[in-house]
C-alpha cells in the first residue's frame, strides 16, 4: 500500500513536468508512431514476396509485431527513462540520495520517472493491438486473449530485467553506459519471430537471454494454445531470470563507493 | 577553413573513438553479428519456407552479400550515430565558443563527422574480407576494383548527404530543447526507406519513384547495390548527380535554418 502510494506521487510529479516541454511531448509521440509504421511495414513488404515468415502467415506475424510494439511502449513509459539515467547516477554517485530512503532502492530507481508523454504511445499500440487481432482470420477466445495479455505483462517484465541486468556492470565497469549498448544490439533479435532462429541460438534465446519469451512465445500461446510444458518453461526462466537480476543488482549495489565511484 | 585544421579535428575525432578499445570490439562485433545473424536467420527461413531459388531477382546469397555490403557501408556513411553534438552544443550554450573562431563552423562539424567513420572503416575492411571469404558470391553479383572505385565515390558522398541531413534537424535545437525524437524518427526513416533492413527492390512497385525521389536510397542502397556490381555505369552517373542535387539541397536549407537559429540565439545554456 505504501509503495502503491509513493508510485502515486511519481506519477503526479511526472505528468506535471511532462507538461512543461509540450514540443517534446508532442515530438514524442510522432517519433514513436514513425517507428510502429517502421515495423509494420517491413513485415508487410516481406509478406508481399512470400506466404511465411518463420512459419507465420501474415496475420499472426502482425498480432506478433503488435505486441512486440505494446511491450515496447509500456517498457518506453515505465521503465525507459529510469534505467537511462541509472549509469549516471552510479558513476555520479547520486545513487546515495536513493539508497538513503526507507524503500526499496530498485524500486525507487526504476519507477520514480514515468514517461507521461509516451503514455499515449500505449493507447496507440493498443490500438494497433486490436486492429491485429480483430483482422486474425479465426477466432481466438476470450481466454486466449487474457491469457496473452498475461504473458505479454510477463514480457514487459523480462525486457525491464534483461536491461537492468546489461546496466548493472556500470558497478564494476565505470563505463558511461555499462553493457546498455550491448544490450540495444542484442534487443533487435526479439524484434523477429523465435521459429526463424535454429538451434543453440534459439535455445539462448529462449533461456539464457529470453529475448524471445518478450513477444515470441506469447504469440504461440495466443496461436497454439497454453501447454503445461509451455507455462511451466516461461515462468521457471521469468522467475530464475529476474531473480539473477535482482540478486546481480544487489552484489552491485555492494561494490558501490557513493560519489568517488 | 583550412586543410590542415580539417584534418586535424578529423585525426581527433578518430583517434578518440579509437581510444575506447573494448567499446569499439564489443560493439563492431556484437553489433554486426547481430544485425547480419537476424537477416540471414530471417532469409533462411524464407527461402526454405517458401521453397524459391530466387525471391525479387536474388538468391540467398545474394541476400546475404547485400546485407553485408549495406550493414558495413552503411555504417560508414553514418559514423558511430554519435555526432548529435550541434543541438547539444546549442542547448548548452557552448556553441559560443565556435562562433568565435576564426574558422568555419560547418567544416568543424565536418570533420568530426568524416572522423567518426574511423572505425566503420576498420569494421569493413575485416568484416568485408572475411564475407567475401565465407560466402562465395554468385548470380548478379559481380565485385571488381571498379565497382569498388564505384562504391568509395558513392560512399563518401552518401556520408556527406547524412551529414547535410542531419545538420537542419541538429538546428532546430535552437528552437527546441530536445531533437533527439527528430534524429531518432529520421534514423527510422531513413534507415527503412534507404534499404537497411530491406533492399529496395522487395518494396512495391508503386513505392519505386518515390524512393528513387527520395533521398535515402543513395545513403545505402545505392552504395551496397554499385559495390555489389548490379548498377550499371548510365544509372550510376544518375545515382551520384541525384545524390549530389539532395547534398545541396539539404544544404541550403541548413544554411538557412543556421541563419535563422543564430540570429535569435542568446548563448544562455544550462
Amino acid at each position: 500500500m505504501r509503495y502503491l502510494r509513493l508510485y502515486a506521487h511519481f506519477l503526479r510529479f511526472s505528468v506535471s513536468r511532462a507538461f512543461e516541454f509540450r514540443v517534446d511531448f508532442y515530438f514524442r509521440i510522432v517519433m514513436d508512431c514513425v517507428y510502429y509504421a517502421v515495423n509494420i511495414g517491413f513485415f508487410a513488404i516481406l509478406y508481399n514476396k512470400t506466404g511465411l515468415v518463420g512459419g507465420w502467415t501474415e496475420s499472426e506475424a502482425y498480432v506478433f509485431v503488435c505486441g512486440f510494439l505494446l511491450v515496447d511502449a509500456i517498457n518506453m513509459t515505465v521503465f525507459a527513462n529510469n534505467l537511462w539515467l541509472l549509469p549516471l547516477l552510479i558513476n555520479k554517485g547520486d545513487l546515495d540520495y536513493y539508497l538513503v530512503r526507507p524503500v526499496s532502492s530498485l524500486f525507487f530507481v526504476s519507477l520514480r520517472e514515468f514517461a507521461a508523454n509516451s503514455f499515449l504511445n500505449i493507447v496507440i499500440a493498443s490500438g494497433l493491438m486490436v486492429w491485429a487481432l480483430r483482422r486474425f482470420p479465426e477466432p481466438l477466445g476470450t481466454v486466449r486473449v487474457v491469457v496473452y495479455l498475461v504473458f505479454l505483462a510477463n514480457g514487459v517484465l523480462l525486457t525491464y530485467a534483461i536491461r537492468l541486468a546489461f546496466i548493472t556492470p556500470v558497478f564494476w565497469l565505470h563505463s558511461s553506459r555499462g553493457l546498455d549498448e550491448l544490450n540495444f544490439s542484442l534487443e533487435h533479435l526479439s524484434e523477429r519471430p523465435d521459429q526463424i532462429y535454429a538451434g543453440w541460438v534459439r535455445r539462448i534465446l529462449l533461456t539464457v537471454v529470453p529475448f524471445a519469451l518478450v513477444a515470441s512465445v506469447p504469440a504461440h500461446v495466443l496461436f497454439e494454445g497454453l501447454t503445461v510444458d509451455r507455462a511451466l518453461a516461461t515462468a521457471g526462466v521469468s522467475v530464475l531470470f529476474c531473480a539473477a537480476a535482482v540478486l546481480f543488482w544487489r552484489r552491485g549495489l555492494r561494490a558501490y563507493s557513493s560519489a568517488s565511484s | 577553413m583550412t586543410a590542415r585544421l580539417f584534418l586535424q579535428v578529423f585525426s581527433i575525432q578518430a583517434r578518440k573513438l579509437m581510444s575506447y578499445r573494448a567499446d569499439f570490439w564489443l560493439n563492431a562485433v556484437v553489433l554486426f553479428f547481430v544485425e547480419f545473424g537476424i537477416a540471414y536467420f530471417l532469409w533462411s527461413a524464407i527461402f526454405r519456407a517458401s521453397g524459391a531459388t530466387e525471391i525479387a531477382g536474388m538468391t540467398l546469397q545474394t541476400m546475404l552479400l547485400y546485407y553485408v555490403s549495406v550493414l558495413l557501408l552503411g555504417k560508414v556513411v553514418k559514423g558511430t550515430e554519435r555526432d548529435i553534438t550541434v543541438s547539444t552544443e546549442i542547448y548548452e550554450g557552448t556553441l559560443t565558443r565556435y562562433l568565435l573562431y576564426p574558422s568555419n563552423y560547418f567544416g568543424i562539424k565536418y570533420a568530426e563527422h568524416l572522423g567518426l567513420m574511423a572505425p566503420a572503416l576498420v569494421e569493413l575492411v575485416l568484416f568485408g574480407l572475411a564475407a567475401v571469404l565465407l560466402i562465395q558470391p554468385s548470380g548478379s553479383v559481380h565485385v571488381t576494383p571498379r565497382t569498388v572505385a564505384m562504391a568509395a565515390v558513392a560512399v563518401l558522398l552518401a556520408n556527406l548527404l547524412q551529414f547535410a541531413l542531419l545538420f537542419p534537424i541538429q538546428a532546430v535545437g535552437f528552437w527546441a530543447d530536445n531533437v533527439w525524437t527528430l534524429l531518432v524518427m529520421y534514423r527510422f526513416a531513413s534507415q527503412m526507406l534507404g534499404g537497411l533492413f530491406l533492399p529496395l527492390n522487395l518494396f512495391p512497385d508503386w513505392s519505386q519513384p518515390l524512393l528513387a525521389a527520395l533521398p535515402f536510397k543513395y545513403l545505402f542502397y545505392f552504395p551496397a547495390t554499385t559495390l555489389l556490381g548490379q548498377v550499371d555505369d548510365a544509372s550510376w552517373l544518375r545515382g551520384i548527380a541525384v545524390t549530389a542535387a539532395w547534398c545541396v539541397i539539404a544544404g541550403l536549407v541548413g544554411r538557412w535554418v543556421w541563419r535563422r537559429g543564430t540570429h535569435q540565439y542568446t548563448g544562455v545554456g544550462i
